[in-house]
């Protein structure tokens, strides 16, 4: 993907990443927990212009749980309110055992798309969330068997090395479908050359998906647009409209950037275009 | 066994949940529910190797022990004043 495919005027698949499994409404009183407020959530940001929802689970206090119950109340949740939109499941999970990572795979029916963590990742001072290789090869083994598209989470270069080698590993459908992130620590540093040498360095025919954490969600979701990837917003990722002013929903995240994509000339891909996209 | 320092809070620093949520007594604040895990060992976690804010307080409370007894609580703690904790989108695990 490329400037050319933005000068082509191919849809642009939104992502929202609705809660995540890392702050919660400790930091912002505006992010969903419960299955009920997950389910709004990701109705409102469809309605805003998102097709694909990526979702964590929560215990009631907003702690973490990878429990394939809980996540099977928020897909049901979800689709009381948003029958087309695709599900994407974390799998992502710091100090988490391996067998609980495969957990989120095995509602019904089984999520559309996973995210699957391309390699090691730093947190806090001590903590380091591994994903050995055979952990990936683990993961990707039980998507492939329940129909789970896998989206690779690249954190940083290295991780497009260890794509390049999964590939080599396994059999991946066509389009591979990776995130380049962007932000603090482990992850590669926000900037345009980055953003541009990580493009040149994806796998051949893969599709890319832009995240920026924090202040960087807007302007890397831009770069995403004008280079013909797809993006993610979502307060998971970020929890600020603009400095000093929390966002007050997801689908204020998603509407900006819908916005920003229709300025540029890019159509926001329904949910049925998003699945063509990606071979679902 | 879980840290400490932790302690689960309806209401605190001005705040008020629904549900009783982590709070550390060290750090005097809410944790975010990643950290929480840490405080109550949960999954592979130790609160006594993985967290910098306990073993940062640690040594302190085994120093006032003697003059001060505590009663140790179900839980962990969290660095005072840690921008980590706070910044929006510092996550992973995406």
């Amino acid at each position: 993907m490329s400037y050319a495919e933005f000068l082509a005027g191919e849809p642009v698949i939104v992502t929202a990443a609705l809660t995540g499994g890392v702050h919660g409404k400790e930091t912002t009183p505006h992010l969903p927990e419960t299955p009920e407020e997950i389910g709004k959530a990701a109705a409102e940001a469809e309605a805003a212009g998102a097709a694909v929802v990526h979702v964590h689970a929560r215990q009631p206090n907003g702690e973490r749980t990878f429990a394939t119950e809980r996540f099977q109340e928020i897909d049901d949740a979800i689709r009381r309110r948003a029958e087309d939109v695709i599900i994407q499941h974390s799998t992502g999970g710091t100090g988490a055992p391996d067998a609980a990572r495969h957990l989120p795979l095995r509602t019904d029916p089984a999520p559309e798309m996973a995210s699957l963590d391309m390699g090691p990742l730093n947190r806090y001072d001590h903590l380091t969330s591994e994903n050995t290789r055979g952990l990936v090869d683990s993961l990707h083994a039980e998507m492939v068997e329940r129909g789970v598209k896998p989206e690779l989470e690249l954190f940083n270069d290295g991780h497009l090395n260890e794509a390049l080698g999964l590939l080599d590993r396994r059999d991946l459908a066509d389009p591979v479908y990776g995130t380049l992130i962007f932000g603090p620590g482990t992850l590669t540093p926000p900037t345009p050359r980055n953003f541009l040498t990580a493009i040149d360095n994806l796998p051949a025919g893969a599709q890319f998906n832009t995240l920026g954490f924090g202040r960087h969600q807007l302007p890397f979701a831009t770069m995403g647009l004008l280079f013909g990837g797809h993006v993610r917003v979502g307060l998971e990722d970020n929890v600020y409209y603009r400095q000093g002013e929390l966002a007050t929903s997801n689908a204020q995240l998603v509407e900006r950037v819908v916005r920003i994509a229709d300025e540029l000339g890019r159509p926001v891909a329904t949910p049925s275009q998003a699945r063509e996209i990606l071979g679902l | 066994m879980s840290c400490p320092f932790l302690d689960y809070r309806l209401e605190a620093n001005e705040r008020q949940f629904d549900e009783p949520r982590a709070y550390c007594e060290a750090a005097a604040r809410f944790v975010q529910p990643m950290r929480a895990d840490i405080c109550n060992d949960r999954y592979d976690l130790a609160h006594d190797s993985d967290c910098e804010i306990y073993l940062e307080h640690a040594g302190a409370a085994d120093e006032n022990e003697g003059k001060n007894e505590r009663e140790p609580k179900n839980g962990t703690g969290n660095r005072s004043g840690d921008g980590d904790e706070n910044r929006a989108g510092s996550g992973e695990d995406a």
